[in-house]
């Protein structure tokens, strides 16, 4: 006993010791004063004299406040998808961007043109970065360079020829026609920074956005303050905190507080609340560009079964139990896009069970379908995240109010689990669909021979031909009609079901506008034009 | 001639001790090295698809060389085992930062909040469950075991979440999003010590009865003695038992409340080894699991050791 009471002495004085010791300590965190004031020292140096704003922005002025889900240790905006988060921060900019119709629109860059293999980009006149140091032709192309080497999801840009034709005008060679450049340069990853001026990539990058940082803190809280040099005119407001909050809970308490003036990805519960004040709050729901879908195995599910299964997934009610969250889907593309327009058909139980009759399946005694005298019951795969679970348990109920049974397996990592091995008969998963306006990412990634998401044995020639040609068609009208044809095919081979788009929920205090509210991409945050009111 | 016995026993005890706890450290890194390596997910694709994008098998195949990730088991095991001899815990896998600076923050941050946290249910637990058990059975002592069952009930997540709407939206005392200050510690402590201030009654009070039980009180109390000294003997008596609960807390304070610290934004090991898991950070898991080992398995030699000094009859 008194063995034990030493140890715990022990324990207790090493704890106390080493939280003493730990006081002193200049470790940064999220709540570091030392950090966050070194941070902004820092940034008056590299930011120059252009951006003249408060060092203390938060303190004064049109500031708005706003909760991050997501928080990150470096605010490169090559490196991983840390450019996500500087975009939304407003600090960087790609040569192009996307709008709310999933059309890629000029940013710094005013055009882009392409001539067989080689495209043209030209640069916005005035295009400049916050030190007010001009973007040029040379500097874009060190940066897209640059993004080839440090970050994996870009390396192909290496094998492409880049040349500065002009300060303002730079040329792109492809080793083949290559139709989405356009789409790929409107990715938040390619936000141009000025490469010689910024002295520290991971805290303060010298950008070309409407605001430059005041104080980034490595997986905290990030103060941005207008950039007064912003070459695209006026900027609005004098700054913007992002809180770093995880929580459903505390965004809503904050926000209740009126600690904050805005959000995104806002929970359902939430929604509920904030849909009860509309005096108070303005809540905008668009469908975004993550899409909840499953794969049906046609290795081990026949025609007709799996016919039978998309006849029954009824997406509405889905959608309706998933309470605003998500929007039920028809194609994995938003309908609003020339290339979201395919059909499916309605929901029909009574065919459903006379696909299976008719496929020799016979209802048991406890309500099932069997064949052969043995138990028809389909495995589903899903992952808990993204709201997987509830997905798997409404499509196991649904399928079983037809007669079909089902077993639900969890996986911790579909990627490495299901998705390797096409172990499943329905396999849930959840990706972003549409990322830079053009359909051939997620066709490619789910529908194209060997891709890796195709691992329910979907294999259609034809439709491998049409994705050869949408590989190198130019025009949009006819990319997007080749891709209605490719989703079609496979929607028509019930290979897929599309279920849900999730919804791009933002609230606003009343007034606000601005926060990217009514852009269906994760990407943008705060512009010159966002307004606190 | 008998001190000089003592001390050299004292000196190859301590030698000794040292060897097992390398030995012991080595195997702890090995179970924890083999359990990461055998555990199901790949961080290079929790890395490449932590937005929900697609992924190629190419790029896949490029980010886990460039991780290190396709090397045999003993090359990368004595590779990291050779850093952490050096100190260097390794780069995340994560984001390419050294693991040991998160590590230091982490750590530092749960201290904090795990101390404060201990010392506030200990000041709110131990005078009220003497006072319940002295009165054992009366209406205050009902009250007392009630609301100890309510706090011990409750779970972190909601103690927060009522505790941020009474005390930051009803009554505006505090600010729902913390600013740093140290006024910023006083809710997250709050929710770590109601429910371990609820357990802390209930066994201290459970602890206390036993000894007022004891023959030795009766004996006081037939003696005429008063009861505030019948209380400190109970109190004195009662120490071993209570530090044993104390100190079992402690363990769990120090894995850090993963709840707690991300309501509150608080920035500690709970928090950070919770988000490593998420995105199969081995480096910092392994880190914390080595760090956490040291600390006990030095605490417990060193309380082996410490034994023999304060009774060298052991």
């Amino acid at each position: 006993m008194r063995k034990k009471m030493l140890g715990i002495l022990l324990t207790a004085s090493l704890v106390l010791g080493l939280t003493a010791c730990g006081g002193q300590s200049r470790t940064p965190d999220a709540n570091s004063d030392e950090q966050t004031a070194s941070t902004a020292a820092d940034t008056e140096g590299a930011a120059g004299d252009a951006a003249t704003g408060d060092a203390t922005a938060q303190k004064g002025g049109k500031i708005l406040r706003t909760a991050a889900s997501f928080a990150y240790p470096s605010l490169d905006v090559h490196k991983e998808y840390y450019g996500w988060y500087t975009s939304i921060y407003g600090i960087s900019e790609a040569l192009f961007k996307m709008d709310e119709d999933f059309e890629v629109v000029p940013c710094i860059a005013s055009d882009a043109t392409v001539d067989g293999k080689t495209w043209t980009i030209t640069l916005q006149d005035g295009a400049a970065f916050s030190n007010g140091n001009p973007l040029t032709a040379e500097m874009v192309v060190r940066n897209l360079q640059r993004v080839a080497e440090v970050n994996e999801r870009f390396a192909y840009l290496g094998g492409f020829t880049m040349e500065a034709v002009d300060d303002k005008t730079i040329t792109i060679t492809t080793p083949e026609i290559y139709p989405t450049l356009k789409n790929d340069l409107a990715s938040p990853e390619l936000g141009m920074i000025d490469l010689d001026s910024t002295k520290d990539f991971d805290k303060d990058p010298v950008c070309t956005g409407p605001f430059v940082i005041d104080t980034f803190v490595p997986e905290g809280d990030v103060t941005v303050r207008k950039n007064d040099a912003y070459w695209g005119g006026d900027v609005k407001l004098d700054g913007a905190v992002f809180y770093y909050m995880q929580e459903d809970d505390p965004k809503l308490l904050a926000m209740q507080s009126g600690e904050i003036d805005c959000y995104n990805s806002v929970s359902s519960a939430a929604l509920e609340i904030y849909n009860k004040e509309p005096d108070k709050y303005d809540v905008v729901s668009i469908p975004g560009a993550r899409l909840q879908f499953y794969i049906l195995n046609e290795n081990r599910l026949d025609d007709a079964v799996r016919e039978a299964i998309n006849l029954t997934v009824d997406k509405d009610k889905i959608a309706g139990y998933l309470s605003g969250t998500v929007s039920a889907a028809v194609g994995p593309f938003s309908t609003n896009a020339d290339y979201g327009q395919v059909t499916v058909p309605p929901v029909d139980t009574e065919k459903a069970k006379k696909l299976f009759e008719e496929d020799g399946y016979t209802l048991s005694k406890d309500g099932f379908y069997e064949k052969d005298g043995k138990k028809f019951v389909i495995s589903i795969a899903y992952y808990p995240a993204r709201s997987l679970d509830t997905l798997a348990l409404l499509i196991q109920e649904q399928l079983r109010d037809i007669g079909v049974d089902s077993t639900i397996t969890s996986y911790e990592d579909p990627d490495a689990t299901y998705i390797a091995t096409g172990d499943f008969d329905l396999a849930l998963y959840c990706m972003i669909a549409d990322k830079a306006g053009d359909p051939l990412y997620f066709i490619d990634s789910t529908l194209a021979e060997g891709a890796y998401y195709d691992c329910g044995g979907f294999d259609d020639d034809h439709c491998q031909e049409l994705i050869e040609k949408l590989r190198f068609e130019v025009d949009e009208d006819k990319r997007a009609e080749l891709a209605n044809e490719i989703v079609q095919i496979a929607i028509d081979d019930n290979a897929f079901g599309y279920v849900g788009l999730f919804n791009h929920t933002t609230v606003l205090k009343k007034g606000m506008t601005g926060f990217a509210e009514n852009i269906p991409f994760d990407f943008y945050g705060i512009d010159a034009k966002t307004d606190i009111g | 001639m008998k001190q000089s016995e003592d001390t050299k026993f004292l000196i190859t005890n301590i030698f000794r001790k040292i060897a097992e706890t390398i030995l012991l450290l080595i195997i702890l890194s090995l179970l924890v090295f083999a359990l990461m390596y055998i555990a199901p997910g790949d961080p290079a694709e929790k890395r490449l698809t932590s937005q929900g994008t697609a992924i190629t098998k190419e790029v896949l195949e490029a980010e886990r060389a460039r991780l290190g990730l396709m090397r045999p088991f003993l090359v990368r095991y004595g590779e990291w085992l050779f850093g952490i001899i050096r100190g260097d815990f390794g780069i995340s896998f994560k984001d390419d930062m050294p693991v040991a600076p998160k590590l230091a923050a982490g750590l530092h941050k749960t201290l904090i909040l795990s101390s404060a946290s201990l010392i506030l249910s200990l000041l709110v637990s131990y005078p009220l469950a003497i006072w319940s058990a002295f009165r054992k059975g009366r209406v205050s002592d009902h009250i007392v075991r009630v609301l100890s069952f309510i706090g011990n009930s409750m779970p972190n997540f909601l103690i927060s979440v009522l505790l941020m709407y009474v005390l930051c939206i009803q009554l505006r005392l505090f600010p729902v999003i913390a600013d740093g200050s140290p006024a910023s510690l006083i809710l997250p402590v709050l929710s770590l010590s109601i429910p371990m201030s609820g357990r802390f009654i209930r066994q201290m009070r459970s602890e206390f009865i036993d000894q007022l039980n004891e023959d030795y009180v009766t004996g006081m109390r037939m003696r005429g003695v008063k009861e505030r000294y019948v209380a400190v003997n109970i109190i004195r008596n009662s120490l071993g038992h209570i530090l044993t609960i104390v100190g079992l807390q402690v363990g769990t304070l120090m894995g850090g409340s993963v709840v707690i610290e991300t309501i509150f934004r608080w920035p500690g090991l709970g928090k950070l080894v919770m988000d490593s898991i998420n995105s199969r950070d081995y480096p910092v898991i392994m880190g914390f699991v080595i760090i956490m080992g040291t600390i006990y398995i030095v605490i417990n030699q060193l309380t082996d050791v410490s034994y023999h000094v304060l009774d060298p009859r052991v």
